[in-house]
């Protein structure tokens, strides 16, 4: 087991590396002239060549990336061209709320999917099941954006006392109820479209569990439904469910830039998404970089997890 | 199961000679058929019917949809729905109807070429890596690694915001998401067939390699891959949605179905709620349909990934 983690840990070094390249030519290839931007509302062209000089910009292109990656690995992601604040400050200091609702989608995503999806597999083709598949697949299709605008026209508009809010956040050391409240909405929104394919993959993986003969074993040895379920059906039909677990992570990644905005919930999706208009390509290259090695060491620790469940998979074949 | 069918033979009969035979279907038969399909795969003919439907609005939007989408009838503000705007109108008094109609358009042709970008760089880079092997498949293998250590939206996003929050830019983002996914699936499947009889016989016979990837290869991978551009196509309209939804797709008053949900969103207090639904559905039926036709697809073309369910 720990060969295999050091040799995906080491297959991760390029990726990294390439990653790197990646988001630092991104910026560059930017038409906006940073050292304009930095420069804000001044005009004159000492001082903007002294800034130029100041972020290293009038050197050639693989020196300005060593410097870079220098700082990154001390890091240092720069500083907001805007607010002047240290860019991983301000991602640290976004980042409670950030995670504090993908968590929540986590939970309510797999939760709901194993509570439906069981159910869905073990009445095959009754109502529940119709009305489970139909809605996966409507799932993944509704934009989350669109059902982020409905649940608050409902909820936050027409249903009468206002059940839950239509935005914003308040910590939780300051009002739990208040922060529950606030997260309901926009947990939900998030959620949906991984729900969908986690209860779909739920519902696919017991169907074929149900068909292997130590099922069959299981039934004939006299063992109570419940437990031929629990005990034999769930173990086997979940390890393909951590594996989409963690894809799903990068779904809720990538969901969270547009939850946020939606419901001005103050996560590092929203930093983002409110830097790209006036070129704060800092903020918004920190927080790329963030969430591209968040999701790398997410697919690993699923991958080791995924590895040490299932014994039938070799651990040399798995990494290739 | 079997059908019967007319055997017919081809040219004059020849005594003792082996006679080549043609399978005609009476019309009648072949009429049968269809429906016989259609009621096999009513996904695909769901799908498929609620995709040239969107096809077709968009290609004649200019001729159907019943107003002009961008001019500004403030007489007309906040109707809703009913009577002479069937979707109600804008706070500019501008149509919904004809600015989804309009706005189709835009999301359309953003799925369709980001989509053609991914396919053409995905699998020719899969063709070569998978032939090739060695260094080349080492570098590009990796080269897609990094593209997947991204969140899809997330590098979308990233490359929408250094290019500018243009049309074009939208296309080239969701292309070069859309990259790796071919890649990969046409890698796999060079690897699978590359070992097989028939591509060491083209080889022994001294076929050049282009020939061999393009006339023997390629067609072994066309129907995964025609699956696969299915469902990112849907993908990739979903993403142009949300790059609108964040401002970075086409700028106002251009219609685009994602930025209009956004900017509905100022008038929810006031319970305009046609204002975000009429585009709102309008994605999710556009991306609905193409799910569901890629479903149908992977089922009928490639019986190796046929659903347990």
């Amino acid at each position: 087991m720990t060969r295999y983690i050091l040799r995906r840990l080491l297959l991760m070094i390029p990726v990294a590396f390439l990653v790197t390249i990646g988001v630092f030519v991104l910026v560059r290839l930017s038409p906006a002239d940073p050292a304009l931007v930095f420069a804000g509302e001044e005009r004159d062209p000492a001082t903007i060549a002294a800034i130029r000089q100041e972020l290293g910009l009038d050197r050639p292109l693989p020196l300005q990336y060593v410097a870079w990656i220098t700082r990154l690995v001390q890091g240092d992601l720069g500083r907001s061209f805007q607010t002047h604040q240290r860019v991983l400050e301000a991602i640290w200091e976004r980042l409670p709320a950030t995670l504090e609702l993908g968590l929540a989608a986590l939970v309510f995503s797999v939760t709901i999917a194993l509570l439906v999806g069981i159910l869905s597999a073990i009445k095959r083709n009754s109502v529940v099941d119709l009305v489970a598949t139909s809605a996966t697949l409507a799932g993944v299709s509704f934009p989350s954006f669109f059902l982020g605008i409905l649940l608050i026209l409902l909820f936050a508009y027409v249903v009468p006392g206002r059940i839950f809010p239509p935005g914003g956040f308040i910590p939780l050391s300051q009002d739990v109820g208040d922060n529950l409240r606030r997260l309901v909405l926009p947990a939900v929104t998030l959620a949906a479209g991984s729900l969908a394919v986690n209860l779909r993959q739920v519902r696919s993986s017991l169907l074929d569990v149900f068909g292997h003969e130590y099922m069959r074993t299981a039934r004939a040895k006299g063992l109570h439904e419940r437990t031929v379920i629990a005990r034999h059906a769930l173990k086997n039909a979940l390890i393909p469910v951590v594996t989409l677990i963690g894809i799903q992570i990068g779904a809720i990644i990538e969901g969270a830039f547009i939850t946020e905005q939606i419901f001005f919930w103050p996560g590092i999706g929203r930093l983002a998404v409110q830097a790209i208009p006036s070129g704060d390509y800092p903020v918004v290259q920190g927080v790329v970089l963030v969430s591209a090695f968040s999701f790398m060491f997410t697919t690993l620790v699923v991958d080791v997890l995924y590895a040490w469940l299932d014994p039938r998979i070799s651990y040399l074949t798995a990494s290739s | 199961m079997a059908r019967s069918a007319d055997l017919v033979p081809d040219g004059e009969l020849l005594s003792g000679a082996t006679v080549p035979v043609v399978l005609r279907v009476p019309n009648a038969e072949r009429a049968g058929g269809v429906a016989y399909f259609a009621r096999r795969n009513p996904r695909m003919i769901i799908g498929g019917a609620l995709v040239l439907a969107w096809l077709f609005i968009a290609a004649f939007a200019p001729f159907i949809s019943p107003y002009d989408p961008i001019k500004v009838n403030v007489t007309d503000s906040l109707l809703p729905p009913g009577g002479a705007h069937l979707l109600g109108t804008d706070d500019l008094g501008r149509d919904v109807l004809s600015r989804v109609m309009w706005g189709s358009r835009v999301s359309l042709s953003v799925g369709l070429i980001s989509v053609s970008i991914g396919f053409l760089v995905g699998v020719s880079l899969g063709l070569a890596a998978g032939y090739l092997g060695g260094t080349f498949d080492l570098i590009a293998m990796r080269a897609v690694d990094a593209l997947l250590a991204f969140p899809a939206l997330v590098l979308a996003i990233a490359i929408t915001a250094a290019l500018g929050p243009q049309i074009q830019n939208a296309m080239i983002a969701i292309g070069i998401v859309a990259v790796p996914a071919y890649a990969r699936l046409t890698r796999g499947q060079v690897l699978a067939v590359r070992a097989r009889e028939f591509i060491v016989a083209a080889r022994t016979i001294g076929a050049p390699t282009i020939r061999i990837v393009l006339r023997h290869i390629f067609p072994n991978v066309v129907n995964a891959l025609i699956v696969q551009a299915t469902l990112s196509t849907a993908f990739a309209i979903l993403a142009e949605a949300a790059l609108s939804f964040l401002g970075l797709g086409p700028q106002p008053p251009y219609p685009s179905w994602g930025q209009d949900v956004n900017y509905s969103q100022r008038y929810l207090p006031n319970l305009k709620w046609w204002m975000s639904v009429g585009p709102g559905v309008a994605i999710f039926t556009a991306v609905f349909a193409f799910n569901f036709l890629g479903d149908a697809l992977r089922d009928a073309l490639d019986p190796r990934l046929r659903r347990s369910a």
